[in-house]
């Protein structure tokens, strides 16, 4: 993985750090970046970006804690080999918490009944099964 | 106020100041403005045109005497600086002084002998990466290329604390990126300290640490950049929810009517906490603010 890889906007809404580790979050998710896989150290990705390397220790201190990365001698953060077994259910569906509450907040603020959202929720889920 | 950060001990901060008051021709320009910088911190300092921000750190530095209060840097006072703490300073001033007659090369090697760390290696390497030619005169310099003078000289001190007055007012974007990535590694790297003032929002959301802004002569804001953003936001009401809430919403920091009958509330909750319950309801809509927009709210 190269610090190119990751997408920093610094005029969004959150915060760097949470930009880093939700990135990281899926690619680790989907397998895109395997167990094992090197991460770029904290310098590479703050010259790279031109952010504060406290921004980027911050992400991967926190994966580190989720279970997601660990420190590897020598190879510096890696990703970690037992995620997937850290990737409970729980765990994966918290992932997904901020847009579902993002989509609860909208439709409540348009006005819709629940039953047509889930509806529609439904039908995207079933869509590509 | 909840804005303001916890200060920090003055010992370990390597610049402080505390209830300066300063006022030109009987009007106040600051007002009772504490403020400490963490060691290794990237601190932007915001606010409006007039604002204060340059006889703040003119006054940080020495290089202005408040009317009252005390600040220090390194250590010393302010406005006894010895010269073993003027060689761990480096400084950028708004408009860089001439030195006209010289030549950019010459300049530098005659600034260079008296600072017992001077890095002639990122001399070299940033005048040819910024495209200065050695042999030029500083009066032919435009104010970009002045401006890119003046950092190298600064840099090139390698300081532990390091203060500059819009550095980016002058550059290009990729000079700009070039600088920020600087200061950020270096930060990281050599534990520098950083103080900047800037009008560029997005520059400061890249590498500053923490972020104060100053408005009306006082410090309306001093905090962690990442939590301003988590803890701030804006929420808007339709006249009819706008009618219902009380005089005054938990965390509320400002409220504006609209022109429909509605609301917009600036809010600011704890680390953590939810949002007030009536942004839960139909009519109600949240709006997470990046740093400029925050900024506009707190001081339009």
């Amino acid at each position: 993985m190269s610090p190119h890889d990751l997408l920093i906007r610094p005029s969004a809404p959150e915060p760097i750090y949470r930009q880093i580790m939700e990135q990281l979050r899926r690619l680790i998710a989907s397998n895109q970046l395997p167990a094992g896989e090197s991460l770029p150290s904290v310098r590479d990705v703050a010259g790279h970006h031109a952010i504060n390397p406290m921004t980027v220790s911050r992400a991967y201190g926190l994966l580190e804690m989720e279970g997601l990365l660990e420190r590897q001698r020598g190879k510096g953060m890696v990703v970690a080999a037992s995620h997937r077994r850290a990737q409970t259910n729980d765990r994966r569906l918290e992932q997904l918490e901020p847009w579902l509450q993002d989509i609860a907040r909208k439709s409540r603020e348009l006005g819709l009944a629940d039953r047509l959202v889930l509806e529609r929720l439904r039908q995207l889920l079933e869509k590509d099964k | 106020m909840t804005l303001l950060a916890e200060p920090i001990a003055q010992a370990e901060s390597p610049l402080h100041c505390e209830e300066i008051v300063k006022r030109f021709n009987g009007d106040t320009v600051l007002s009772r403005i504490t403020l400490s910088i963490a060691p290794g911190s990237i601190l932007g300092l915001v606010g409006r045109n007039g604002a204060g921000k340059t006889t703040l750190i003119r006054i940080l530095l020495g290089l202005l005497v408040p009317d009252s209060g005390v600040a220090s840097v390194l250590g010393d006072p302010s406005l006894a600086m010895t010269d073993a703490s003027k060689t761990r300073l480096g400084y950028v001033p708004q408009q860089p002084e001439a030195l006209g007659w010289m030549r950019v090369g010459a300049m530098l090697d005659f600034v260079g002998s008296f600072y017992p760390r001077w890095d002639r290696q990122y001399v070299a390497d940033s005048l040819l990466r910024w495209n200065i030619a050695p042999a030029q005169p500083l009066a032919t310099l435009s104010l970009g290329e002045r401006q890119r003078v003046a950092l190298i000289r600064a840099l090139a001190t390698r300081p532990e604390l390091l203060v500059m007055d819009e550095p980016a007012a002058a550059l290009d974007p990729v000079a700009r990126r070039d600088l920020l990535r600087e200061l950020a590694l270096r930060a990281g790297e050599s534990g520098t300290t950083v103080l900047f003032s800037t009008h560029i929002v997005s520059d400061l959301e890249r590498v500053a640490s923490h972020v104060a802004c100053l408005h009306r002569n006082r410090l309306v804001m001093n905090a962690a950049v990442d939590e301003l953003k988590e803890r701030h936001a804006l929420l808007h009401l339709n006249a009819e929810v706008a009618a219902r809430v009380p005089a005054k919403l938990a965390g509320e920091l400002s409220r504006r009517r609209r022109s429909d009958g509605g609301l917009s509330l600036l809010l600011v909750r704890d680390a953590g906490a939810d949002w007030p319950l009536v942004s839960q309801q139909s009519g109600a809509q949240m709006e997470v603010l990046d740093l400029e927009d925050l900024f506009i709210e707190l001081t339009a």
